[in-house]
């Protein structure tokens, strides 16, 4: 038996691999994810990082390897309201979708409360904590098709937030997202993370604005690098070789340091 | 008001009231899932019921639900497992649905009259064994609907969000087209198979024009869709008209309005 004490980590990644048919889109990923981590996930186009946010999140299943959450398998896993999920898609919904604002924050709830049961006190407090925690709490009566790319952007947030999530995973949020947006946007997160202290996950373009925020960061391009010190980084110049990275972020981001 | 003298006016009138009603609710997430086809096609499965039911000697009512639920399940396998698109699927089995039914009544030689009041609606068919079969199904569909209508709202908005956040977002989707199989099957009395999609669907999507939260969408889609019955029937009993055609073009007038209202 093992005695020594240990974290539990939110996400265990071991040996995971996908293909479709005879192409490999990732190969033999290991990582772990802690509770209060803040990392970022960086990688070309094609290069499988929205494939492995999927397949963390149950939407795709592995052609091999093996996803613990909590420490359980993911079928096992029934605690799905601790993870609060952004989709890439998140700043292009429906226009004519009926939905206000607070309609859609408040499904953020809906997984956690019973059958039949209307909000609770709770519930709502909830709702308007994460509308205020994202500044749209005047937008509430507002129908979502009329925002602007970054008031949906936060709406979607908000209500990934109302489920009192433990880790968010964000997949590129910043798509079609104007430039004040996206710096406002990375402060909240940080914010998030420092002071609510929940996990952060996502997937960006965009590491020179947010390097000296995060505490690691992953490449994907079929094979996973790691570096838990994304200062250094770009240092690492088989980085830019192995994986093709942006060469001017990387130029960019060496200047500031 | 002598009409309501009439108890065939009555039951006509409680069976169409409760049809709009669910109608409506259940349109609602199938329009928003851009699944109103699927509304066409589980009607003409229902007509296969009744032709089973006119030809076998069975309650025709029963036997369309039975039918219309089975197909519902089918249109889901088949759409899951193989590789074809939803709207192909529909349309495959809406037609073949359609031969089966006129083969099945010509075999059994009940082309008749009662035949082409399950295609268009009638008020005067509406029996009080109907009427028992519609409350029955119609109050368990009901009960089915707003019991999850927050989780099928959600997964509507995103399926993927939801089915991440917990919801059982492959039992709900069943769920829902077993309900809508129920709703229509029980619709063809009043409504008929060929119009009852109308029923459906159009509601909801006048409602949409107002833009609207979600609630105030539901509210007026069932506005709409108890106007549009209980003045298509009216309609209907005054000049001697299938009750379907009375229903739908005056649920077309209210969509046409809606339009306008709402133009840009």
């Amino acid at each position: 038996m093992q005695v020594k004490e240990f974290r539990v980590p939110i996400f265990d990644v071991k040996g995971l691999s996908f293909h479709v048919g005879e192409q490999t889109i990732l190969q033999n990923i290991n990582f772990q994810i802690y509770n209060g981590e803040y990392i970022a996930i960086i990688g070309p186009n094609g290069g499988g990082k929205t494939t492995l946010i999927r397949m963390l999140l149950g939407l795709q299943k592995p052609s091999s390897g093996e996803i613990r959450l909590y420490g359980k398998k993911l079928s096992e896993f029934k605690e799905w309201y601790k993870i609060g999920y952004v989709p890439q898609r998140a700043a292009h919904v429906d226009a004519n979708f009926p939905a206000t604002v607070e309609d859609i924050v408040n499904m953020g709830r809906v997984a956690r409360r019973g059958f039949f049961a209307g909000m609770s006190k709770e519930d709502r407090v909830k709702v308007e904590d994460a509308m205020i925690k994202m500044d749209i709490l005047d937008l509430r009566e507002r129908m979502v098709g009329t925002l602007s790319g970054g008031q949906r952007q936060r709406v979607m947030i908000a209500r990934a937030l109302a489920s009192s999530p433990e880790i968010l995973i964000l997949d590129e949020p910043n798509t079609g997202v104007d430039v004040v947006s996206q710096q406002r946007f990375y402060k909240l997160l940080a914010k998030l993370n420092k002071e609510e202290g929940i996990t952060i996950l996502f997937i960006t373009h965009d590491i020179g604005v947010i390097a000296d925020d995060i505490g690691r960061l992953f490449t994907i391009n079929q094979k996973a690098t790691i570096c838990n010190d994304p200062k250094k980084v770009l240092s690492c110049e088989e980085m830019s070789e192995l994986y093709g990275i942006d060469a001017h972020l990387l130029h960019n981001h060496k200047h500031e340091h | 008001m002598e009409m309501f003298e009439y108890e065939f006016m009555q039951r006509a009138f409680i069976a169409g009231i409760l049809i709009a009603t669910l109608a409506s609710l259940s349109g609602t997430f199938v329009v928003l899932r851009r699944y109103s086809l699927i509304s066409e096609t589980l009607a003409h499965s229902a007509l296969v019921g009744v032709a089973v039911g006119l030809v076998a000697g069975y309650n025709p009512l029963w036997v369309a639900v039975v039918v219309a639920v089975l197909s519902a399940w089918l249109i889901e396998y088949l759409r899951s497992s193989f590789a074809l698109y939803a709207d192909a699927v529909l349309s495959i089995l809406l037609s073949g649905s359609l031969a089966l039914a006129v083969i099945i009544v010509s075999l059994g030689g009940a082309f008749n009259n009662s035949l082409f009041s399950y295609l268009f609606g009638s008020i005067l068919s509406v029996s009080e064994s109907d009427l028992v079969t519609i409350v029955i199904f119609g109050s368990i569909s009901l009960f089915l609907l707003l019991l999850f209508s927050k989780e099928l709202y959600f997964i509507a908005y995103d399926e993927e969000v939801a089915q991440t956040s917990g919801i059982k977002v492959k039992f709900l989707n069943f769920l829902l087209v077993t309900v809508v199989a129920i709703i229509i099957a029980l619709s063809i009395r009043v409504v008929g198979s060929l119009l009852i999609g109308a029923l459906m669907v159009i509601p909801t999507v006048a409602a949409l024009q107002f833009r609207v939260g979600f609630k105030k969408t539901m509210l007026l889609s069932l506005v709409f869709a108890l106007f549009s019955v209980v003045f298509g029937m009216t309609l209907s009993y005054h000049f001697s008209l299938p009750s379907g055609a009375t229903i739908v073009l005056s649920v077309i007038a209210l969509f046409v309005i809606s339009l306008l209202i709402n133009k840009k």
